[in-house]
């Protein structure tokens, strides 16, 4: 047994690392489906977090809260963007305005940025450190997922992120929001999932196709 | 006993470098439904290219004939720094890493050179690629390796392969991940594999090696083969030192010498099952892409740097 707990440890110690590593393949992916995909990985990896916290606090709550992660985050969520790439029937390029490498150098600099952003925070409220970057780190990648890609559908996804980076903050500075708002939040975004998924169509239909940049004019 | 054994392994790593080669070909080619060559089919061409006549072109000076030489000399000397079967080396030295680096940028110098003197077009085009392509892998694989020494706290390439075998899996930071990922998608350059070169295309549009070596022939060509197969397995066993040493003979214990090379096998068989299934599964970049790929490779790199300041 000492192997596996020794394991889950070391992998719970280096989850940073890993959410760090989804942002970096998601700067550098080209196809919208890498990034539903890492979407996923990375709800999966905070769904462990969540479970950690639970097990070491006892909370029944905490535990809720894994559960719905993973129902909502890691399947529903990424299953309903992959089935609206299917019907779309458009291309799976995400349209980045910055090259691959422009991208990964910028999303490790938000990255080193997160870092310094936290450094005092982590000392005074004696958090973990690195878990205060990764969250600082993720609503940064997750704005800059939404300004640098012009396909409507990368907006949704950079909202997702963003509010996993919310969530890992509240995680990692008082273990998690109260159940009640913790729902609200999952069904709000899975309500907001439909909406955007519904309003990409509409785009795609009045415009014929998905480039947020031409957005410029009123069409009936 | 252990000059020897570090002798054994250097002579390894170059004796079966073209069996390694034979290895991915052929898996690939039964990925594509083709039967394929044997394995052994790198040696027999070996073998055919040294019994053949040399020729040179008429405008070539005598570095035409000196740069595969050199090119071989130069790679069988980096051979000598990357630990195989014992956590050690036969040229270990402090700061040995930055030498093997510019080991293997000196002799893509000489091929490059090599390439230009011959006098075709091709060659002076495949130079200047290789040039491009070497300048941009440079800065990532060293600042990878940089960092991986940061981390084992040792500044030759055999210390580093020492402390990580000491480690427990689950004991090592979780940093080595970033300068694994930039090293990957250095050696994939440096190698000259898919996606960013193809090693089995004579396309004018995307070759890079193939271009440099079109005026060789004879055993030239042979010795250039060999270099770059060589130089293929050392990055691969580079990869399995730094990163899964585990199986590795650490003192002179003759069990642990007898497993090693099966260990050090079934490594090399997963990475070379990985080359075929990547090299069969995506398409080659455009050559204006490939700064763009190293650039994700750079970016990597200098995370894995910064992080060994900032995590532990």
């Amino acid at each position: 047994m000492g192997l596996i707990e020794i394991a889950a440890a070391k992998a719970l110690a280096s989850s940073a690392v890993f959410l760090f590593f989804t942002l970096l393949v998601m700067a550098a992916a080209k196809r919208i489906s890498t990034c539903i995909v890492m979407f996923s990985v990375q709800s999966a990896i905070m769904a462990a977090e969540i479970l950690a916290v639970a097990y070491a606090n006892k909370s029944a709550e905490a535990y809720t809260i894994a559960a719905l992660v993973i129902v909502v985050k890691v399947l529903a969520i990424p299953y309903l963007l992959f089935r609206i790439v299917r019907n779309l029937k458009a291309s799976q390029d995400v349209a980045s305005s910055t090259t691959g490498a422009q991208s990964v150098f910028i999303m490790v600099g938000l990255i080193l940025l997160s870092f310094f952003a936290v450094a005092p925070y982590a000392r005074t409220l004696r958090v973990d450190e690195d878990m205060l970057a990764a969250s600082i780190a993720l609503l940064l990648a997750g704005a800059f997922l939404m300004v640098s890609r012009k396909k409507a559908l990368m907006q949704v996804i950079g909202l997702l992120i963003l509010e996993n980076g919310i969530l890992l903050a509240a995680l990692t500075t008082i273990f998690g929001m109260p159940l009640v708002i913790e729902i609200g939040i999952f069904f709000d975004l899975l309500m907001g999932v439909f909406l955007m998924g519904l309003f990409v169509f509409r785009i795609r239909d009045t415009f014929e196709h998905l480039d947020v940049s031409k957005l410029r004019r009123l069409r009936g | 006993m252990n000059p020897a054994i570090d002798l054994i392994q250097s002579l390894l790593l170059v004796a079966i470098a073209p069996l390694v080669s034979g290895v991915i070909a052929r898996l690939k080619a039964q990925m594509q439904n083709r039967r394929g060559a044997s394995v052994l089919r790198p040696y027999a061409d070996l073998l055919k290219l040294f019994r053949k006549h040399d020729m040179a072109p008429d405008t070539a000076s005598w570095l035409f004939r000196f740069a595969p030489a050199a090119l071989f000399a130069v790679t069988v000397t980096a051979a000598a720094f990357v630990p195989v079967l014992h956590a050690s080396a036969l040229f270990g030295v402090g700061g040995d890493f930055i030498l093997l680096v510019y080991l293997l940028a000196f002799g893509r110098f000489f091929l490059m050179l090599g390439a230009m003197d011959g006098g075709s077009s091709f060659g002076g085009l495949g130079a200047s690629r290789e040039a491009l392509v070497s300048a941009l892998a440079e800065a990532p694989l060293l600042l990878a390796l940089t960092s991986v020494a940061i981390l084992t706290h040792s500044i030759s390439v055999a210390g580093i392969v020492l402390f990580t075998l000491q480690q427990h899996p689950f004991q090592l930071s979780a940093v080595f991940v970033f300068a694994l990922g930039a090293l990957v998608l250095v050696a994939i350059a440096e190698t000259g594999r898919i996606p960013v070169d193809n090693p089995s295309s004579h396309l004018e549009l995307t070759m890079i090696h193939e271009a440099m070596v079109l005026e060789y022939s004879g055993a030239s060509l042979a010795l250039i083969e060999w270099a770059s197969s060589i130089k293929l397995t050392l990055i691969l066993a580079l990869l399995i030192g730094v990163f899964a040493p585990w199986g590795m003979a650490a003192g002179a214990s003759l069990v642990a010498l007898a497993l090693a090379p099966l260990f050090f096998a079934l490594k090399l068989a997963a990475l070379t099952i990985a080359i075929a299934v990547l090299e069969s599964s995506i398409a080659k970049l455009r050559m204006y892409q490939v700064p763009d790929f190293l650039g994700m490779a750079s970016a990597l790199a200098i995370l894995a740097v910064a992080f060994t300041a900032l995590m532990r």
